[in-house]
Formats: structure tokens, C-alpha cells, sequence
């Protein structure tokens, strides 16, 4: 959970006291508070070692009968101990509850299944019908095991990923400050030996004005040359790391508008149709080649030049339509498409193309 | 006078034209025929205002399409000025057409500066103002009302209702004082009355930020139409304020009132619950098909604004976990509790919005998405609430739009921490800066949108930076010469004291006691020789504290005071005001005085020292800005990575800028004469980073001289100004009559058909010569910029005195946000 290295250390407080033991951190300034998140009742590190060491005893708090180990303590990342709480909570959910917008084939049943989430997450936050939420939690778990585990290991790569180029962002941003750097140094270099060329040159007696233009204007053609060259080096870099991230994802399962399970005529191809999906046939495509070609004299008897266009843009589009998942008996029912088990691209990119 | 530009007449309301406004004009109307951006740099005092606003209200009248103006100025002043310049201008427009055109002009500021409620207008905070006036007009206290409920409400903002909406005010100029007036005389708001008739302006007049800051040039500036021609004067700084509308500080004070806030609203959701759940519940129903529907009931008094969501975005649903009332303040008071924790580190973190992201999502759960719907989400809460006492919200507000900046950008925003205020503070008092660095992006919808964008200041040199750092291109950039009759002011650079030792301020030298007391020499004689006011600028604060401390030690200070009243511009701007009324009387009465000022201060921005109160201004230092800063260190970081502009062009660039600014404070009109001393040995070199106008009057011979030289030639010109001078001498060189313009024009038609003749003739020639390779050197330059330097005696008053009134007041507008 800790990462970055940026989790912090919390800001000493001097009036903060142990409620158990009553000590300051006035008096003992390495006092570390910490909880155990059965009740999250906070007490100091010496008062958790005095008295869980001999294993699980109940918790000192006044009223709370829970008993607790010492194993569990640790120290809350928040101030505020609801939401170390809260925060736990969450992650039991999240847990369970991990399917992405990409699972899904519009963006409002996302949206509901959010909502769903978030209603049952808040109610066990909020201690609403604990047992409700809890049942609903484990069912949701029970019935989706096989889909909560490729979603964890989706979710772990999307996060590798996310790192390993956040690496190569570092590294390559290093690079090119090296450089800029290296540039700087070579051009002050070669202002100095050209200086030094001009006054030898002056010395031999030259034209002072022709010199000292000439010299500048080398000066700049040299320049520019080792511009272009950094340019050129640092889009070549950027290509190659630009490669490397392109993912797939987000390739969804084409839906139809529901459709009234109506009385109808009898449909002998079963709703198989001679549509298109994805695209319209249009009069023309005005590519010079065929024009030339589309002429009488040309084309055999019944030859239709749109014939060819349906039949390119068919070959061109097959297969868009075919979610290998769905013919696949391993598959999870109704959710997975495969377009989503391939994804592995992070998941702060949500934008779909 | 009235002259014609190619096909377009122009009415110009004085008499005598410069040669520079006739050329400014010429490449202003281009830039309006072709569409597209200009970056031009007109010299100080020149009248740049009345030269845009003629050629713009000329243009406007004569096409059908009657594109509107919105021009952008910096200070009330400033607007105040412009105001002024375009009633001027229209009246002028009037007498000579024998008949009143169909116009109208208005200025807009904040309703700190026109609110006439008796109560509200009393608040002494601009926030507090806009809060209390939101309270009384917003949208749902009039449903109340209807409902029967009795709620107190403005009569000035109720009274519009009762007007025309297309017709609140009459046609004509309105300047700010003109409309409070009128305000006044009918009981209706000046504030609302701006805004609603903004639809129906030719001329719009007011701040940049209703139209850079995304939180307030939504609400503003929304309805404004793709042909407007966009203006922003005194543009040198564009880049700051862009990145200043975009950048949100928080610290843990804010994050403590955000937390109340939000438990505020906490309670307002039962108690809504309790009463009036269908509210809630109604809000749900709007909230599952999209943001935009839900808030296209928005009226103009939303509580805030959303800031630069792109559009699709708000078309969108909003995210199912954040759609309930209650679990959206879950969420936020989740997020103010990670900013909390994130808040108690000891050491000084940067980190990018991306990996910011994926750690607030490690810890706390809340993903992107729903992050950028924040501000938005948080708008349409408060508006269902029917909260009237909104300023309460504002911190709260702060939080929600930094989650929706940081979750929307990737790039070009940055993260710092810092635990300290002060490198050796040992109490922490953190600040979290999310900072811009990217100023293209805040102006990015300005260019998108309209078609003809123009850039002006005195001082925008070099040109082509402004293009590459907000990522335009401009299809005219120009910066303009001053034409002079004779050399009215003496630009300098000293580099030396008297005893040949270096002056400069360079951090390893700056305190070193003969470096400081030849700055002290330099300027004790500057005092010795000056007549009436002096402005010294310093490169900071601190660096002024000490050298005056150190030049008290000296003695130079007793030595000043002999010859001037010493006064120093501090931080504080009620002292630094007062400190400017006494250098006035004293330059007004009797030996003058010396402003010791800060090239980054107020003084250096907003104040004029025209005539006696600046005949001399010195520069003491290059006003390098604090390079030790983070945030400019990332900036700088930014700029090299993505626009390839490297660290110290950038800081050279932008303490020039400063430097010309200070530089161009004393010459504020023709019949202005000045001295300008750059002091210090850097400025050598950067010397061709001054603008041109500045860069023209000042010979190599010049840019390098020591103190008793620079002394010399100070006298000299002094006594060159002190012969009187007649304004007839300028006839024709510096200024223009209407004859004088017309052979100007006869004179570049000619030379324009030669050059056409020419290119034929050449044509020809290649023609003649086969597919010979004949060289072609037609040097199509041909426009003739009348630059004379005679030297006259007569002390004529020149008639053109405009853009030259004195103003001390910076008030800077107080804003809505
Ligand atoms: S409506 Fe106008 S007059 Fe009334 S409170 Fe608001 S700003 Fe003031
Ligand atoms: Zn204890
Ligand atoms: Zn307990």
C-alpha cells in the first residue's frame, strides 16, 4: 500500500496523549500511535506492547469488549480514525467489487453498477443494515470468483505498466536535460576556440570585418546543425517509447437497441441481415483508379461497381463484430469480452477510441 | 481627421496622426482582413489605444457583419482610460457623420466596483460581496419568493426583470461612472445590466480574467460569438496571468474550513431529506442522464463555475458512486482527508497530477473520474440545497476544483509540497501549490474560439516568445519604432563606477561594499543632476533592504537628502500609496524626490511618471526573478521540455521584460522627455532584447559606459531638453497632419507600383534570359517609415495629449470567483 515513498510521517502533535496510559508526546517525544482494526481505539505503542504481548487480551477501552492481537496493530495512515476505517472498508469492497468501465457495454450500466457499489459500500460505513450489505457483498463474490481474480490481475499489470513508464518517462526526461547541458558546453566550447581562430587569424593579418563575420556565421551554421541532430535524437526516442505503450482496449460488444419481444412475422434468416453495421455504402469513393475503370466498355455484363465497394468494405470490416469470449465455454457469462481480458493498458487512460 | 486605408475610411478623432499609429493601424487591419493572431508592440505613449479603438469601431461600421470588440485590459484604470478614449472617439465619430451610428460600448468590472445595494456595497471584500448579492439574486430565492415565502431580495437586480432584456440601457458609451449613474437614476444594477447587454455590445470592456480564468470566463464571457475581435493590451504579461488562473494553493488551514464545509452540507442533506426529499431526489433523476442537462437551468449566478472541463465531458453522466447527495460528500471529505495526510510530510515533495493520481487511489479508493466531476458535481449540490450563504462554501470550492484541474491534466501541471514557508522556518506551515506551468492551456480556449486575437503592449520583446510559450501562431508580428523630431529620451548602460570597478548585482558580488557604494555614487549624481523625480527600481525586496541599509551606513543616503526627498515602495500597498502621494507634492513643489521601488512591484506595473515626476528612472540590477523558487524551477523545467526554450533565455527574457517596463514608466508621450540608466554590467549583453523603440535610441557607444561618462552625456542631454522647442518641428516627422499622411500614402504608392514594375521588369528579364538563372534581389520592402532626427528649439504645445493622465490607483479588480 505504501509506495512512492511519500506515505508520511505524521507531524508531531504535543499535546497528544495516550488515552490508555495518559503519557504525552510532550514528555515522550517517540510516541507512535496505533490501532487495530477490529475497533480502531487508538493507544500507544508501549501500552500495545504491555498488554498484547502475551497474546490476545481484551481491548483497555472502556466498553469496547472486543478482543484483540497483537499481530494487527499497526499505525493508521489517517488522522482521522472513521476514515482508517472507512478506508478498510473500501478496500474489502474494492476487492470484490473490481470490474472497469470496459467490462461493460454502455456506460450507464458502469454507472449503475457504481452506484450499486457505492450503496452498499456506504451502508456498511455507515453501519445501515450491516447484514444486507454483507450478504450482498459475499454473494457478488461467491458468484463471480473466476471473473474477481482476471480483474485483480488486470488491474496489477495496468499498474506495472503505469510504473515501468513512469520509468521510462524519468529516464528519457534525464536524457534530454543531459543534453540541453551537452549542447550548452559544446557551444560555449566552440565560441571559445573560434574566438581563439579568429585573433590567430587576425594576427596573421586578415581583414578584421570579413574575419569576424565569417567566423560568425559558422559559428551559427554549427549551431543550427547540432539543434537538428538534438531534435532528431530526442523524437527518435520518443517514437520508440511511444511504440512500446500502444495498447488495445476498450473494443466493445456491439449492442442492439432492445427489442420488443413482440408478435412477428416469421423471420426465416433468425435476425441474420444483410445490414451493415459499421458502415454506410456510399454512391462513390472517388477513387480515380475506379473511375477510369468504371466505364461500359469496360465492365462485363452485370458488373456493378458497388458490388465491389460492399464486398472491399465487408472483407475490410469482418471479424470486428466477433468477440472470441462469447464463443468460448471458459468464459464468464455476460461480462467478459475479450477486447477487456486483453486490456492491459493502465487505468488512468479511460479514454475509448 | 479622417483618411482612408485601403477601402476602409478611418475616423480619428485628433487632428495630427503618428507615423507609428498610421503603420499600427495598417497591420491591425490586415491581421482583421486575413483572421488569425498579431502580436504587436507599439512604444509607450504613442496613444495605442485610440489608434486600435479607431481602426476597430471603423472596421465594425463598415462591414455588414459588425464584428463586436472585446478588449481586455489589466487594471480599472486602465479600463476606465479606455472607456473614456472610446466615448471620445464616438463622439468624434458623431460630429463628423452628422448622425448618431447604432452602438454600443460598456465596461464591465467586478460588483465590488458597481454595486449600489445600500448594504452589500459596504462589504469591504470583493468575495463578500459577491456572496451576499449571489444570496440575494440567485434563481431559487425568486422561486421562494413566488412561492410566498418572504425572503429579502435586491430591488436594482428585481427592477431588470421589468426592462427589455435586449435593452437595459440605451445605445451609446457607458463608462463605469456613466452607468453607476445611471444605475442610480432608474434603480436598476450596473453590475447585471453589463453583463446581460454584454449579447448586444459592439465594444466590451473589461479585465482579462473574464476571459482567462475558465472558473469566471464560463459564466462571463459564454454567449460571445466566434467573429469577435479579441484585444488584450498590456500584454506582457499574459503568460503569468494564465498561469495564475489556473493554479490553486491549499493549505491546511483551507483543507480545516473545507472539512467544516462539507459537514455543513452533511447536515443540509438530512435536513433536506427530512423536508423536502423529492428535491434530492429529483437532482438523482437529472444527475443519471448528464451534468449539462442538470445544470441547463444554471443561471448567471451559479455558484461557481466548472473550471475548462471539456465539453463531452459534461454531456457525460455523472459517475453512479458520486450521483447520491450522500455519497458524494463521502467522497469529498475522503479526499480532503488524503490532502490532510498528505499535508503532515516534512520534507518537499513534486510529483505529477498522474502519480498523485494513482497514490490517492492506493490509499483512499477514489478513482479519476468521478474526481473530475467534483466541481461540476459540487455546483449542482449547492444549487439543490438552495444554499444562500455561499462564501462559507468557498474553501470547499477551492478543494473541488483542484480535484476536477488535477484529474483532467496530465501535463503541464505539477504538485509541489512544501512543508516550510521559509527554508529555515522550523514550524511547518505546508502549502500544497498545484501549479501551471503550461500557459497555453488557460488561453487555449480563447484562441480556439475566436478568430481574430490580437496581442499589444509597449514592451513585448522579444516577439516570437509569446508564440512559442502559448503555442500560437501569430500571422503578424510586428513591433514599431518611435519617431521622433528630436531624441527625447537616453537610454544608457552603465557598467562601470568612476573607479572602472563593476556594477552589478549578481549574487556573488551584489554585496560587496564598493559595488554597492558605486550604485550609491550613481545614483547621488543622478540626484544631483536631475530635475524633479527619480525612480530607482531594484531587482527585489530583499536586495533593496540591504543596499539601503548599507548605503546608510555609508553615508549616501545624508548625501541624497540634500538634493531629494527619499521614499520607498514596501510591500504594503496602503504605505506604498501614500509613500507615492508624497513623492508627487514633492516633485511638484520644490527639489523632487527619489522613489526607491522593486522592478516586480506594483510601482513597476501599474504607475505612470509621466513629465516631472520621472525624468530620470535607473535600473539598478538585472530583475532576475528568485531562481530558488520550486515552482519556477519547474516552469523552467516545463518550458525546455516541451517548448524547447532554455532556462536562462527564459530568465533573460523575463527579467528584460521587467527592466523595459520599469524603463518605458517615465516616457509616456512625445512632449515627455526622460533619462534611462540600466546599472548594471549584464545589461550589455542583453542589450538586444530591449524593445525596439528602446534598443533604436540607444548606440553601441552608449551601452557601455561608467558613471562620470554616463553623467556627462545625462548633462548634455538635459541641456539639449532645456532649449526650447518648438512644436512645429515635429510637423511632419514625429506627427502627421492629414496632407502629411496623404503623401505618405501617395509616396508608398508609387513605390509600391515601381516595385511592381520592377518584378515585371525582372520577370521579363528571366523571361529573356530562357531558364538562365537569373538572380532576383527584388526587395520587396517598400514601406517608409518617416523617422527623422532634427533638432529644434520652440516649446510648442503639442495637441495630441492623450493616454497620459496621471493614475496612482493599481486597484487591481476584485473578482468573482
Ligand atoms: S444585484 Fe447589483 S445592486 Fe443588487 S446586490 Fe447584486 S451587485 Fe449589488
Ligand atoms: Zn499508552
Ligand atoms: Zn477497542
Amino acid at each position: 500500500m505504501q509506495r512512492n515513498g511519500a506515505v508520511p510521517a505524521p507531524f508531531e502533535d504535543a499535546e497528544e496523549e495516550c488515552p490508555i496510559c495518559h503519557s504525552k508526546r510532550y514528555l515522550r517525544k517517540d510516541m507512535k500511535f496505533m490501532i487495530n482494526p477490529e475497533c480502531y481505539h487508538k493507544m500507544c505503542e508501549s501500552c500495545v506492547d504491555r498488554i498484547f504481548s502475551h497474546g490476545p487480551a481484551a481491548c483497555p477501552v472502556a466498553g469496547c469488549n472486543k478482543t484483540l492481537r497483537r499481530a494487527r496493530f499497526r499505525k493508521p495512515t489517517f488522522r482521522d480514525l472513521q476514515m482508517e476505517r472507512e478506508v478498510d472498508i473500501r478496500r474489502r469492497v474494492a476487492e470484490v467489487f473490481n470490474r472497469e468501465e470496459v467490462d461493460f457495454d454502455t456506460l450507464k450500466d458502469y454507472n449503475d453498477y457504481l452506484n450499486d457499489v457505492e450503496d452498499v459500500t456506504f451502508n456498511l460505513i455507515q453501519n445501515i443494515d450491516v447484514e444486507e450489505a454483507e450478504a450482498k457483498l459475499d454473494a457478488y463474490a461467491a458468484a463471480n470468483k473466476q471473473l474477481i481474480q482476471s480483474n485483480m490481475k488486470r488491474a496489477k499489470e495496468g499498474v506495472d505498466t503505469f510504473r515501468a513508464r513512469q520509468e521510462a518517462a524519468k529516464e528519457s526526461a534525464q536524457q534530454r536535460r543531459k543534453a540541453a547541458l551537452q549542447e550548452e558546453e559544446e557551444t560555449r566550447r566552440e565560441e571559445e576556440e573560434e574566438r581563439r581562430n579568429l585573433l590567430k587569424a587576425l594576427d596573421a593579418g586578415g581583414d578584421a570585418e570579413v574575419l569576424t563575420r565569417q567566423s560568425q556565421e559558422a559559428m551559427r551554421y554549427r549551431a543550427q546543425i547540432r539543434k537538428e541532430a538534438l531534435a532528431n535524437e530526442i523524437s527518435a526516442n520518443e517514437n520508440a517509447n511511444g511504440s512500446a505503450q500502444f495498447t488495445i482496449r476498450g473494443l466493445k460488444k456491439h449492442v442492439e437497441k432492445e427489442e420488443e419481444e413482440e408478435e412477428k412475422p416469421y423471420d426465416p434468416f433468425d435476425g441474420l441481415s444483410d445490414k451493415r453495421e459499421y458502415f454506410v455504402l456510399q454512391e462513390d469513393y472517388g477513387w480515380e483508379n475506379y473511375d477510369r475503370l468504371n466505364k461500359p466498355e469496360y465492365s462485363a455484363g452485370g458488373y456493378n461497381i458497388h458490388e465491389y465497394y460492399n464486398r472491399a468494405l465487408c472483407e475490410a470490416f469482418s471479424g470486428l463484430g466477433v468477440f472470441i469470449g462469447d464463443s468460448s465455454d471458459e468464459a464468464p457469462p455476460a461480462v467478459a469480452s475479450a477486447g477487456a481480458a486483453l486490456a492491459a493498458a493502465s487505468p488512468m487512460s479511460d479514454d475509448v477510441f | 481627421m479622417r483618411f482612408h486605408i485601403e477601402e476602409l475610411e478611418i475616423l480619428f478623432p485628433y487632428p495630427r496622426i503618428y507615423p507609428e499609429q498610421y503603420a499600427y493601424m495598417c497591420d491591425l487591419k490586415r491581421t482583421l482582413d486575413v483572421g488569425g493572431k498579431a502580436v504587436l508592440e507599439m512604444p509607450s505613449g504613442t496613444g495605442k489605444t485610440v489608434t486600435l479603438l479607431s481602426l476597430i469601431v471603423a472596421y465594425q461600421q463598415h462591414h455588414p457583419e459588425k464584428r463586436k470588440l472585446i478588449y481586455c485590459s489589466r487594471t480599472m484604470s486602465e479600463i476606465e482610460k479606455a472607456l473614456a478614449e472610446l466615448k471620445a472617439l464616438m463622439k468624434y465619430r458623431t460630429e463628423q457623420l452628422g448622425h448618431e451610428e447604432e452602438f454600443r460600448g460598456l465596461g464591465l468590472t467586478s460588483r465590488k466596483n458597481l454595486c449600489l445595494h445600500p448594504s452589500v456595497k459596504r462589504e469591504k471584500s470583493g468575495s463578500v460581496v459577491d456572496a451576499r448579492c449571489r444570496s440575494l439574486t440567485a434563481g431559487f430565492v425568486k422561486e421562494q419568493r413566488e412561492r410566498g415565502e418572504d425572503v429579502e431580495m435586491c430591488v436594482y437586480h428585481d427592477n431588470l426583470d421589468l426592462l427589455e432584456p435586449h435593452n437595459l440601457i440605451p445605445p451609446g458609451v457607458w463608462t463605469l461612472d456613466g452607468l453607476m449613474k445611471y444605475g442610480e437614476e432608474q434603480k436598476q444594477c450596473p453590475y447585471f445590466t453589463a453583463r446581460r447587454m454584454m449579447p448586444f455590445c459592439n465594444v466590451i470592456i473589461y479585465s482579462y480574467h473574464y476571459l482567462l480564468d475558465p472558473k469566471i470566463a464560463e459564466r462571463v464571457s459564454k454567449e460571445l460569438s466566434k467573429d469577435c475581435i479579441v484585444v488584450f493590451d498590456e500584454a506582457h504579461n499574459i503568460d503569468n496571468v494564465c498561469i495564475e488562473s489556473l493554479s490553486i494553493d491549499i493549505t491546511e488551514d483551507s483543507l480545516r474550513k473545507a472539512t467544516r464545509g462539507a459537514n455543513n452540507l452533511d447536515r443540509k442533506i438530512t435536513e433536506m431529506k427530512s423536508t423536502d426529499a423529492q428535491k434530492l431526489q429529483d437532482e438523482y433523476a437529472k444527475l443519471v442522464d448528464g451534468l449539462r442537462d442538470a445544470g441547463e437551468a444554471r443561471d448567471e449566478e451559479a455558484f461557481m463555475s466548472n473550471p475548462a472541463l471539456p465539453d463531452d465531458l459534461l454531456k457525460e453522466a455523472v459517475p453512479g458512486n458520486i450521483r447520491r447527495a450522500e455519497h458524494f460528500i463521502s467522497f469529498l471529505k475522503r479526499f480532503i482527508e488524503y490532502l490532510k495526510t498528505r499535508m503532515k510530510v516534512l520534507h518537499v515533495i513534486s510529483e505529477t497530477p498522474l502519480s498523485f493520481l494513482v497514490h490517492l487511489k492506493d490509499l483512499t479508493f477514489i478513482e479519476r473520474k468521478p474526481l473530475r466531476f467534483c466541481a461540476e458535481r459540487l455546483t449542482s449540490l449547492v444549487r439543490t440545497l438552495e444554499l444562500t450563504n455561499i462564501e462559507d462554501y468557498q474553501p470547499l470550492q477551492e478543494v473541488a476544483t483542484f480535484a476536477t484541474l488535477v484529474a483532467t491534466y496530465e501535463k503541464g501541471f505539477l504538485l509541489i509540497l512544501e512543508p516550510y514557508e521559509t527554508e529555515s522556518a522550523t514550524v511547518p506551515n505546508p502549502i500544497l501549490h498545484f501549479t501551471c506551468l503550461d500557459a497555453a492551456i488557460a488561453i487555449k480556449p480563447v484562441f480556439d474560439r475566436f478568430s481574430s486575437v490580437i496581442i499589444t503592449s509597449g514592451t513585448i520583446s522579444p516577439l516570437d516568445m509569446y508564440p512559442r510559450m502559448l503555442g500560437f501562431e501569430a500571422v503578424v508580428q510586428e513591433s514599431y519604432a518611435m519617431t521622433l523630431a528630436r531624441k527625447s529620451f537616453l537610454p544608457m548602460i552603465v557598467t562601470r563606477g568612476s573607479d572602472q570597478g563593476v556594477l552589478s548585482s549578481s549574487f556573488t558580488i551584489r554585496n560587496d561594499p564598493s559595488v554597492v557604494r558605486n550604485y550609491g555614487n550613481l545614483l547621488t549624481e543622478f540626484c544631483k543632476l536631475t530635475p524633479d523625480g527619480i525612480v530607482v527600481f531594484f531587482p527585489s525586496y530583499l536586495y533593496m533592504e540591504s543596499i539601503i541599509s548599507m548605503w546608510q551606513g555609508m553615508g549616501i543616503l545624508d548625501t541624497i537628502w540634500k538634493y531629494k526627498l527619499i521614499l520607498v515602495e514596501t510591500p504594503d500597498s496602503q504605505e506604498t500609496s501614500l509613500a507615492l502621494e508624497t513623492y508627487r507634492t514633492a516633485c511638484n513643489n520644490g527639489r523632487g524626490a527619489v522613489l526607491l521601488c522593486v522592478a516586480r512591484g506594483k510601482v513597476s506595473e501599474g504607475i505612470d511618471f509621466d513629465h516631472h515626476y520621472g525624468r530620470t528612472v535607473l535600473c539598478i540590477g538585472v530583475p532576475f526573478q528568485y531562481t530558488e523558487s520550486r515552482i519556477l524551477k519547474a516552469r523552467l523545467e516545463f518550458l525546455r521540455e516541451t517548448y524547447r526554450i532554455r532556462e536562462n533565455d527564459f530568465l533573460s527574457f523575463d527579467a528584460m521584460r521587467h527592466a523595459a517596463q520599469c524603463l518605458g514608466r517615465v516616457l509616456r508621450g512625445k512632449d515627455d522627455y526622460g533619462i534611462m540608466v540600466l546599472a548594471d554590467r549584464r545589461f550589455q549583453k542583453k542589450r538586444t532584447q530591449l524593445p525596439k523603440w528602446i534598443g533604436q535610441a540607444l548606440p553601441e557607444a552608449e551601452s557601455n559606459m561608467s558613471v562620470d561618462q554616463a553623467v556627462a552625456v545625462a548633462k548634455k542631454f538635459l541641456k539639449d531638453m532645456s532649449v526650447p522647442y518648438e512644436g512645429l518641428m515635429q510637423e511632419g516627422i514625429s506627427t502627421w497632419s492629414l496632407s502629411d499622411l496623404k503623401r505618405h500614402q501617395a509616396k508608398k504608392e508609387v513605390e509600391e507600383i515601381e516595385q511592381l514594375q520592377r518584378d515585371a521588369e525582372m520577370e521579363g528579364l528571366e523571361e529573356a534570359n530562357g531558364n538562365g538563372n537569373g538572380v532576383v534581389n527584388g526587395n520587396g520592402n517598400g514601406v517608409g517609415n518617416g523617422n527623422g532626427n532634427g533638432v529644434g528649439n520652440g516649446n510648442g504645445k503639442v495637441v495630441d495629449e492623450f493616454d497620459m493622465d496621471e493614475d496612482d490607483e493599481e486597484a487591481m479588480m476584485a473578482l468573482d470567483g
